[in-house]
């Protein structure tokens, strides 16, 4: 399975859900294979920091559907989320691991899913997450994108992809303090709130 | 900690507007952390280890609501990589609030690496930072530190010691 048919999949069920997304090849690729999401889309080089940010997220806008794109190698770097997710039980958070079993953007060493004996899924499961799963093919990732899009509890798909990246594709410009600016400006203009706002003349 | 001191800060996290607190358990907070979930204003989140409540903080933040990483100091190092890839990568700040192990006074042995690694740690985020040592300087502490915080779009961190933990 290929990550960027998972992203056209995802990209195409999705309308007014805010996504955080991890570091690496899937930055570009979901800049293109998400080009109506792209406000809506946090792009963070942050390792661990993801699913993290995406429950902070759900945490503060419960009423809106949060998308995590995490990666094998960002969940492993801090399983406990997964406990927290378990512990905390958000109803409006999905998150994607896209399990290429390397460390892709440097080049492709193994990541600790790579052996096949370990299974993110099943660490979700085991620390609280009901609804963890494993896709491999294109139609069983599009059904749990489906379930877990509707879904009031957490729901995880690791999607097991190849660690090809598409290089056809046109390049992400901006960097994190840009990117940030662009999604916060999308927040406030779809939640009509305030998040960064005049400074103050005094 | 003294009832006054736990009741001045969440006092003056209320008074920032702050709805979230992440925290990860410690012994010179112990009486603060029942006192947070026990307030309906608050949504208290535990979390596995601070780095990780550092990230959920920056993502409380890009919702518009305020937060609060209430922790040990030693939470400092567990949380300097998401800080700096947050603060330094993005501008999504984090407010910290943290009891100061290792301050002069300090009794156990264990407890002497955060005092020693705190402060340099702060400086070398650049990260500023209040020491309070007064209980009724504690609300004014935490005033400060979200007006700055929602200035610089950066980090700031509180450091509570002295009698308030004692």
């Amino acid at each position: 399975m290929n990550r960027f048919d998972c992203m056209e999949v995802l990209s195409a069920q999705l309308k007014d859900e805010l996504v955080i997304l991890s570091l690496g090849g899937s930055v570009d690729e979901w800049y293109n294979a998400a080009p109506h999401m792209r406000k809506a889309s946090l792009f963070q080089q942050q390792l661990g920091c993801v699913t993290p940010q995406a429950f902070g997220l759900a945490v503060g806008l419960p009423h809106r559907r949060i998308v995590s794109l995490d990666t094998d190698g960002g969940m492993l770097f801090n399983l406990g989320i997964l406990a927290t997710l378990g512990n905390e039980q958000p109803e409006n958070l999905f998150v994607v691991v896209w399990d290429n079993e390397c460390y892709q953007s440097i080049g492709g060493p193994p990541t600790h899913t790579a052996a096949q004996r370990v299974d993110i899924a099943a660490i979700a499961r085991g620390s609280g997450v009901k609804e963890a799963h494993v896709a491999t093919d294109l139609a069983t990732f599009e059904e749990h994108c489906r379930k877990g899009l509707a879904a009031r509890e957490p729901y995880i798909v690791v999607a097991k992809v190849t660690s090809t990246v598409r290089r056809d594709i046109r390049r992400k410009h901006s960097d994190g303090r840009e990117d940030k600016y662009i999604f916060v400006r999308h927040v406030e203009e779809t939640e009509n709130i305030v998040i960064m706002g005049p400074s103050e003349h005094n | 900690m003294k009832q006054g001191a736990v009741d001045a800060v969440i006092r003056g996290l209320k008074a920032a507007g702050v709805s979230v607190v992440c925290y990860l358990p410690d012994s010179l907070f112990k009486e603060l952390y029942p006192a947070l979930d026990a307030d309906p204003d608050i949504r208290t989140i535990p979390v596995t280890n601070e780095g990780e409540g550092a990230a959920i903080c920056g993502g409380v933040f890009l919702s518009g609501k305020r937060a609060a990483l209430v922790m040990e100091n030693s939470g400092l190092r567990a949380s300097i990589e998401p800080l700096a890839r947050m603060g330094l990568g993005a501008g999504i700040p984090v407010i910290m609030l943290m009891s100061y192990r290792g301050d002069l006074g300090e009794n156990n042995w264990w407890a002497i690496p955060h005092g020693i690694t705190m402060e340099p740690l702060l400086n070398a985020m650049r990260i500023p930072y209040r020491v309070v040592r007064k209980e009724d300087e504690i609300e004014t502490a935490i005033h400060d530190a979200y007006e700055w915080a929602y200035a610089a779009y950066y980090h700031v961190a509180i450091a509570l010691s002295g009698e308030i933990v004692r």
